[in-house]
């Protein structure tokens, strides 16, 4: 690969800035559907940039009694994990940037950094708030990422690769994957939310109990770089989860109507619960999603054992 | 953070700034993990004087000023106050102003329990809930601003009657309005009783008993969501609630989730009242005359507010100005149960059950002294009380 | 038991036009009993300045110019008003009202605040008088 092509690849498209303005349009997109949902305007289209540029702006305060090299690399830690990970998939429907046999793993940890980071972040200050929310952010962390795996495991075995671009050609090529694996795509999406730690499963942001969980002490900079890490964690998640169950992404029409329809499933999944307990969202996730999505695998090696 | 150090417990402060709370009131919890064991609350921040200030107004200029005591039972407070006033003055309201008097205190329950919903909705999490409850409120918002022309202080009450009467026209618009609140209603308590995620969040939690109820003092819908049958509209009614009686509500459950049923059951409860008002309407005079200057004595005056029983002591020496206007507020007489059942429950519950008892934190700002024991000493001097201060707020 | 019993509102609002109100961009009007700015009619007014003592905030004035001819000016200051219409009903000859259209009182500094209701020349009369004082006080 040469050098210019990479540097276009990773800060221009799709890593980088176009991956950071998809991401605050899809965030857009998510507020104003949940408002849709509750029957209220919501903000106008630059909301989240206005969100981001006065962070950006803003001065950045490192608590007392934080390690701040930590406190400054998180964060950055935690974009360039999401940024990373958007170059295996392919955003946009077009070929990944980079692709190589077992990406869907990297792809995965790299998702999972994200939130160890937020976890981290938040155990690192000393507030209050911050070490509860850093608890929960990991717990939780525990519960959904095991069957969320096994429900992203689905599709993979179906088309015998770990790589994403062939799961993706083999999605294209057959009959929807959430027409065959009902349980796992019903899995995967409430997996993305729980990983996105969206309403029901934003316990450890609950606003109402620990204000901003694990991100409590952080402003300025470090704030816009997290918001930004989950906006891109968010079209990553659409991506691979439309891939993968939704028939393949082909191409960018494709792309969007199939992503902005997962967004309006998952914005009235979040409009349609109150906020689960951290209790309950662990004893949700390991009683009735790993079973789920463990029974949905086992159908499925039964079905590629026998059928094929 | 010194707390978490030195005495090694964790504890959780929750205000006075604190999104769970829109108003000042400061609670730590002491968690071991997620679990709360230990509670205590520090209230006052909103200290305004309006005791003291009612002693340098005359009797009608307090009557707007304590409606300001709360900015959700604006009515109930001037209720209340002008019933005693009228009680010192040797004056009853006509019934035509005292059945206007029911009808809006009732409108003002509806707008109360239904704003409280989406509060406590909130706190666990349900924005949808909340964002609905309060769409629909605004149908009794804007009643309340056709009847008297302001959406949240009313001003209905003079001494010795009302100012607005109910023509035939707004006695329709009031009708339709309720009749579809009362839909929504019926809806929200199938969504409150039913659905899965909100019922696990309220169901057994907070529970108390009556026998506990009653040792704390709880009042209203806390109270009667207990099994506690306490209600002023029926123990000692006042304005035309003999006339219109009011069928007490009570659950015998004492969760937060009988908190709800009950106020969503009291809520059906106005909207009847409402109607049979309106369809029985005395005739007659809004108001009686008043005297500026109030013969000296002292009166009482009880009334049920959305919250609970509030109280007004009311001295007058003779002359245009009161001697005393002592208020106690019903928030005041729950925070006891919150502290008391808080413990054992998870972190996670306790924004709900702090909204569970519907606290009013502008309600608040009174003096409790609570006795531990030791000298009990009940009449302070003016010098006593000032060493008191100092040393309570060094 | 069952999960999500709202789903009916939020299938429902997808095809609905939101219900806020663009306020200040779209106006509603206010009801027709909407207790607005006050207004004052010095015309019927015999001075008895009971508006004065019942008002709770202490919003209103009424300056004497003549007694005996019944000439009276009310000042009025509607950032001290808390709207409550008590003067209204303390007034004995319905002098006093409040206007149902003019509630948009914001402003950016405290001059629209101090309003002045009366004839013509009475208001012309207190406001030079009020002049009078200012310029006398640095003399002092």
């Amino acid at each position: 690969m040469n050098t210019p092509l990479s540097l276009l690849y990773l800060l221009i498209f799709p890593g980088g800035l176009f991956l950071i303005a998809m991401g605050l349009v899809y965030e857009w997109a998510d507020r104003k559907l949940v408002a849709q949902f509750q029957n209220r305007i919501g903000p106008r289209w630059f909301q989240p940039l206005a969100d981001v540029i006065k962070l950006l702006a803003k001065e950045e305060i490192i608590p007392a009694g934080v390690s701040s090299g930590l406190f400054t690399a998180l964060p950055i830690v935690a974009v360039a994990a999401a940024l990373t990970a958007a170059l295996n998939v392919p955003m946009f429907g077009l070929r990944p940037a980079y692709s190589f046999s077992g990406d869907l793993i990297v792809a995965m940890y790299l998702l999972s950094l994200m939130t160890l980071c937020t976890g981290l972040a938040g155990a690192n200050t000393n507030d209050r708030f911050s070490l509860i929310g850093a608890t929960r952010t990991l717990t939780q962390l525990f519960s959904y990422e095991a069957p969320f795996m096994l429900a992203l495991l689905g599709p993979a075995i179906m088309a015998g690769s770990w790589n994403i671009s062939e799961i993706n050609a083999y999605a294209e090529s057959h009959l929807w994957m959430v027409v065959t694996q009902p349980i796992g795509a019903l899995v995967a999406i409430i997996g993305l939310m729980g990983k996105l730690e969206l309403p029901p499963f934003d316990a450890p942001e609950a606003e109402t109990e620990i204000v901003s969980g694990a991100l409590t002490e952080y402003s300025g900079r470090g704030l816009a770089l997290f918001h930004i890490g989950k906006d891109i964690e968010l079209v990553i998640g659409l991506t691979m989860v439309s891939a993968f169950y939704f028939g393949g992404l082909s191409n960018p029409i494709y792309f969007i109507v199939k992503t902005v329809v997962l967004l309006l499933i998952t914005a009235g999944l979040q409009s349609l619960f109150a906020r689960l307990r951290i209790d309950q969202t662990v004893g949700m996730w390991w009683r009735l999603g790993a079973l789920l999505a463990l029974l949905q695998l086992l159908v499925l090696i039964v079905f590629k054992g026998f059928g094929l | 953070m010194e707390a978490q150090t030195t005495t090694g417990k964790f504890v959780v402060p929750i205000g006075p700034q604190h999104p769970a709370l829109k108003e000042p009131g400061h609670f730590e919890f002491t968690v071991d993990g997620e679990i709360v064991t230990g509670a205590s609350v520090r209230l006052g921040f909103v200290h305004r004087g309006i005791e003291k200030g009612a002693e340098a107004r005359n009797w009608v200029q307090n009557m707007y000023m304590v409606e300001r005591v709360c900015g959700i039972c604006s009515h109930v407070h001037a209720t209340a106050y002008a019933l005693g006033v009228e009680q010192l003055a040797g004056v009853t309201a006509p019934p035509r102003a005292q059945a206007i008097r029911e009808l809006v205190a009732e409108l003002e329950r509806v707008h109360s329990h239904m704003l409280w919903l989406g509060v406590a909705a909130h706190e666990g999490g349900f924005d949808t809930l909340f964002m609905y409850s309060w769409r629909d409120r605004e149908t009794v918002m804007d009643l309340l601003e056709a009847i008297c022309g302001n959406r949240v202080h009313y001003s209905v009450n003079l001494l010795g009657g009302v100012k607005y009467d109910i023509d035939d026209k707004l006695a329709d618009q009031l009708r339709k309005g309720v009749d579809f609140l009362e839909g929504r209603c019926e809806h929200y308590m199938k969504v409150v009783t039913t659905d899965e995620t909100f019922v696990g969040r309220t169901k057994n939690v907070g529970k108390m008993s009556k026998e506990e109820a009653y040792e704390l003092g709880s009042v209203g819908p806390t109270a009667r969501a207990s099994g506690v049958d306490r209600d002023i509209r029926i123990d000692a009614p006042y304005v035309s609630y003999e006339q219109f009686p009011v069928k007490l509500i009570t659950d015998d459950a004492g969760d937060l989730q009988a908190r709800f049923v009950v106020r969503i059951k009291e809520l059906y409860e106005s909207f009847r009242l409402i109607r049979e008002i309106l369809d029985h309407m005395p005739e007659g005079e809004l108001t009686v005359k008043v005297p500026r200057r109030i013969p000296a004595g002292e009166a009482i005056s009880r009334v049920e507010a959305p919250r609970g029983e509030l109280l007004y002591f009311l001295k007058s020496n003779g002359t245009d100005i009161p001697d005393r206007v002592k208020i106690r507020t019903p928030s005041l007489c729950n925070w006891s149960s919150v502290v008391n059942y808080a413990v054992g429950h998870k972190l996670a519950d306790m924004p709900m059950l702090l909204a569970g008892i519907d606290p009013c934190f502008s309600c608040n700002d009174r003096s409790v002294t609570i006795h531990r024991g030791g000298n009990v000493q009940n009449d302070w001097s003016w010098e006593q009380l000032r060493q008191y201060g100092i040393a309570y707020y060094r | 038991m069952k999960i999500g019993a709202m789903l009916g509102d939020i299938f429902g609002s997808l095809f609905k036009k939101p219900v806020t109100q663009m306020y200040p961009y779209v106006k509603q009007e206010g009801p027709n009993r909407l207790r607005g700015q006050l207004v004052y009619n010095s015309e019927k007014c015999t001075g008895c300045q009971l508006c004065m003592k019942d008002c709770p905030a202490e919003a209103i004035e009424i300056l004497t110019v003549d007694k005996v001819n019944k000439k009276f000016v009310m000042r009025y200051h509607a950032d001290r008003c808390t709207f409550c219409a008590q003067c209204v009903q303390t007034c004995r000859f319905a002098c006093i009202a409040m206007s149902n259209s003019e509630w948009e009182l914001a402003s950016a500094n405290r001059q629209p605040f101090e309003v002045y209701y009366g004839r013509e020349e009475d208001v012309a009369f207190i406001l030079d008088k009020a002049n009078q004082t200012v310029a006398a006080e640095p003399a002092k």
